[in-house]
């Protein structure tokens, strides 16, 4: 595993519709946050780790140009690291690895995000294969129906059970976010809200799906020796996992993901974790889609497959159960993209130093955060703990 | 650095326009890398690639594209934007984790798809500002190189010396995209770009698949009897807005200064046997210099004058052409690298220089006047 | 809600020119002439469609070509009812992954043949397994969209 890592500063921004601000300017109030929390200085910093999604989104490109100033790099070592989706795990995996090989002693990842300066769902058809393939997939949407119904087929899932699970997701997320001050979305909605929302894509509907946010998240990175050294608390970097899969829509099977299956394991190998339900307390799981979060929890181990549908039904899932998932209302209520893995990260960051406020899970000593990218292609996990 | 990384393969392909997709392209030069360490797909660690969705034929999220072409599926893979001497220092931070034994590092860039250079450097700029008025990596060096020449008397015949010295090296470079015997004349009369930049001066829009393969120590010593060895990385951002910033006094310092104190280089004009620097204005090879440490602030030009930096003078620089001969943009700090392990391994046919190459130097740089700089240092 | 800043309008258009190469050159040759290609990998002789120079997989070049099947099987659909930019066609439409008789990857193009403005209705023809069968343009240009959509067969 490299050297000891822990993480001691998170900072993000109030996600939303952020059209008081300059781009600039709302990196700089995630990167200001993270600074007062971890009562560190850009003196401090050893590397910066930035990223985001494809030019294409806000229309300006290597943006780490643009943001020196506001992440406090100029002079300083970067990393520019963007994987779609799951950029913001891939930065923090980056950040991960900068301080665990000895390169460096402490570090700020930043991801950001201003969706409404652009056309996301544009720009997510500009990712996808342009002779073959382009034209029929319908964005996220239309991908991650595809596989969700795939899925649901495999395990002869019936259509108003995972329907009705589906809706259940929708409503605990968004009351959750009522009780996380930095969410997007506050809106109380009802099962059967969900179920009547207008339809996107079959089976997702309306309220299935993921807002389009701007916002900022910023963690520091730290090797144990700079830890020990200023005292800090810190949420250590228990195990790292990713994979990916083929570009072509089709080659291999989304029913089982075998990059979501087998991200998860590598950080669990690590981790050593061999019963994920039991030994995590709380994960965030990247679930711009109500549907595929159910997939995701059969493909980490939390269940096996086909039956996730029953158990969010019984609450296993939800912020009271057994494995709470996404008590901070989660992707489908925020999602700046090039930010949201790493917030699924500072969720759980957050989560393990007992700093979740309203939201907070009793007593979280490990937690495991979780970013999807591509075209139904990479899996990113990493899991953070409390003790070393 | 209690562990040592080393590179045990190097592969490119050339730089001129190709009918083959992007998608082939990178298959074959992945593919010739892992053939010539001996590693098949399975064997390998992980993968960390470099690209940029605008230099990159229109397709966002430039990863997904090529995963596949990169021998990833199914394994632990990042990118790099920008830079792929970005990916080259992730892929030894990866081994020096102790995760990976081996790594498939490599840049992709298919210039001959994508809109001119400058189409693209442009959306680096910020929408309200900078972008409006025009400001291109071209425009940017012109108003660099200008000051240059006055503040330092540096002539505009030393600036196009440059040039023919690099075109001319790229004549024995067989993956070179642009080469030529040019005389000083011929690069000054080649067209004024922005004064008083020529076109010879400015580098073309090339091919550049570039990979290499790294492993620990251990596994190094399996896969070949030329190891060459990571010895020191460092890197810097500038600035902003162009006019926040010093342009006779950026980064590239900074970014030596630490690759030097990781290598343990106190004397770079000696230490160093040969260097490969991303210049993609011709004067700027002289500005680097200076900031390597070859020479004094200001001696750029007489540096050149003295025959030093001559294929077959005491620090060659741009043997293989640099960027002036091929310019894949994204790619062009891992080719400098490739380059130089060919050199230090002794596999550089024609271009090969005559003095041995222990010690070598890499340099990459994106964005306007310098913004960013990235060094590495590599030795036998 | 938010209050309405001062935004700046802009907008970019770049050109690309993205070349073919050899393998994929060869593929939509045969879309004119009503044939859809894949490719064999000697190693794990699975079929690749749309064909492909090298297996993704095993990572060697692909060794023979192979003309799939017009017919297939429906595999994972989506009943698209938005507006998104570089639709193929005017919604609703169905957006389908299909394995091809003769190959072992899922082929994506689109559904279509009869009429599914009704989504209810829709849903009661269109089931995974169904077999389905290439529809091609009279007019055809060596574009993917030389097939109109796969009918129900």
């Amino acid at each position: 595993m490299g050297r000891a890592v822990g993480i001691i500063g998170v900072g993000q921004t109030h996600h939303g519709r952020r059209t008081e601000m300059s781009y600039p300017d709302l990196v700089r109030e995630a990167v200001v946050r993270v600074f007062d929390d971890a009562g560190l200085t850009p003196a401090d910093i050893d590397g910066v780790v930035s990223g985001t999604m494809p030019s294409m989104m806000e229309g300006i490109a290597l943006t780490h140009f643009y943001f020196a100033d506001a992440m406090q790099a100029v002079g300083k070592p970067i990393l520019k690291t963007e994987t779609c989706g799951s950029t913001g795990v891939s930065i923090a995996q980056t950040a991960y690895y900068w301080v665990a090989s000895g390169m460096a002693d402490c570090v700020l990842a930043v991801g950001h995000e201003k969706m409404n300066e652009g056309n996301a769902q544009a720009t997510m058809t500009t990712v996808v294969e342009p002779f073959y393939q382009r034209y029929f997939i319908a964005g996220a949407p239309g991908v991650f129906s595809m596989q969700s119904q795939m899925w649901a087929d495999r395990y002869g899932i019936p259509e108003d059970k995972i329907r009705d699970a589906a809706a259940y997701i929708s409503v605990t997320h968004h009351d959750s976010a009522f009780d996380n001050p930095y969410a997007h979305v506050k809106l109380r909605v009802s099962m059967d809200d969900v179920k009547n929302a207008r339809l996107i894509t079959y089976p997702v509907r309306l309220l299935d799906v993921c807002p389009t946010s701007d916002g900022a998240c910023a963690l520091i990175f730290a090797s144990e020796e700079f830890i020990r050294k200023i005292g800090k608390k810190a949420a250590w970097v228990k195990g790292v996992g990713y994979r990916g899969e083929e570009y072509f829509f089709g080659d291999s099977d989304k029913g089982v993901w075998q990059s979501a299956v087998q991200s998860a394991k590598q950080a669990y190998d690590q981790a050593g974790i061999t019963n994920p339900r039991k030994e995590l307390d709380v994960a965030e799981v990247y679930n711009p889609f109500t549907f595929q979060e159910m997939l995701f929890y059969e493909c980490f181990g939390f269940c096996g497959f086909g039956e996730s549908p029953d158990l969010v039904l019984k609450g296993i899932f939800n912020r009271k159960g057994e494995l709470p998932c996404d008590p901070s209302g989660g992707v489908l209520c925020t999602n700046p993209i090039g930010a949201t893995g790493l917030i699924r990260v500072a969720e759980t960051v957050l989560q393990v130093m007992g700093k979740a406020g309203d939201h907070q899970i009793p007593g979280a000593k490990l937690a495991l955060s979780h970013a999807m990218g591509g075209v139904d292609q990479f899996n990113g996990v990493m899991i953070v703990g409390s003790e070393l | 650095m209690s562990k040592r990384v080393a590179i045990v393969s190097v592969a490119q392909n050339a730089g001129a326009e190709s009918a083959d997709n992007f998608y082939d392209q990178a298959y074959r030069v992945a593919r010739e890398a892992l053939d010539k360490a001996g590693l098949t797909r399975e064997e390998l660690g992980t993968v960390v690639t470099a690209s940029s969705d605008i230099f990159h034929g229109g397709i966002s999220c430039a990863n997904s594209y090529y995963w596949e072409t990169t021998g990833a599926f199914l394994k632990n893979a990042s990118r790099q934007d920008g830079e792929s001497l970005f990916a080259f220092f992730y892929g030894v931070m990866r081994i020096l984790s102790g995760q990976y034994d081996t790594a498939l590092v490599m840049a992709l860039c298919k210039g001959s798809e994508n809109p001119p250079n400058d189409a693209c450097t442009l959306m680096f700029a910020d929408p309200f500002y900078q972008r409006p008025v025009g400001l291109t990596e071209t425009t940017a060096a012109a108003l660099q190189m200008r000051l240059y020449m006055e503040k330092y008397g540096v002539t505009r015949e030393q600036c196009a010396k440059v040039a023919v010295k690099n075109l001319d090296n790229a004549r024995r470079n067989p993956y070179a995209h642009r080469k030529g015997d040019y005389t000083v004349e011929a690069v000054l009369n080649s067209g004024m770009l922005a004064d008083p930049l020529t076109e010879l001066e400015a580098a073309p829009k090339s091919e550049g698949m570039v990979a290499l393969v790294l492993a620990t120590e251990e596994k190094a010593k399996k896969l070949t009897d030329k190891p060459v060895w990571f010895k020191g990385y460092g890197s810097s951002l500038d600035a902003f807005f162009l006019g926040d910033r010093d342009l006779l006094n950026g980064q590239l310092g900074n970014a030596a200064a630490r690759a030097y104190k990781m290598a343990g280089i106190g004397d770079p004009g000696k230490q160093i046997d040969l260097a490969e620097v991303t210049e993609p204005y011709a004067f700027q090879e002289l500005m680097w210099y200076e900031d390597l440490g070859f020479c004094g602030r200001g001696e750029g030009g007489k540096f050149l004058d003295s025959g030093a930096t001559a294929a077959n003078g005491s620090l060659p620089v741009n043997v293989s052409g640099g960027v002036l001969a091929n310019n894949p943009y994204v790619s062009r700090g891992l080719q400098r690298i490739v380059e130089a392990t060919l050199q230090i391994r002794g596999e550089a046919g024609q271009r090969q220089v005559d003095k041995q190459v222990k010690t070598a130097l890499a340099h990459g740089t994106h964005g306007f006047a310098g913004q960013c700089h990235a060094v590495a240092i590599i030795g036998s | 809600m938010a209050k309405e800043y001062k935004t700046l309008m802009t907008e970019i258009r770049l050109p690309y020119e993205i070349s073919y190469g050899a393998t994929w050159t060869r593929f939509f040759e045969g879309m004119a002439e009503k044939k859809i290609y894949g490719t064999k990998c000697g190693r794990c002789n699975r079929v690749l469609v749309p064909a492909r120079s090298f297996c993704p997989r095993c990572f060697v070049d692909t060794t023979d070509w192979v003309e799939a099947g017009q017919q297939g099987t429906l595999t994972a659909w989506s009943y698209v009812s938005y507006r998104y930019f570089g639709m193929p066609t005017e919604p609703p439409f169905i957006s389908a992954l299909l394995r091809l008789d003769g190959t072992d990857v899922d082929f994506l193009h689109m559904m279509g043949g009869f009429d599914m403005s009704d989504f209810e209705q829709t849903r009661k023809i269109v089931k995974n397994g169904m077999k389905l069968r290439a529809v091609w343009k009279d007019e055809r240009q060596g574009h993917i969209l030389d097939i109109k959509y796969f009918e129900p067969a």
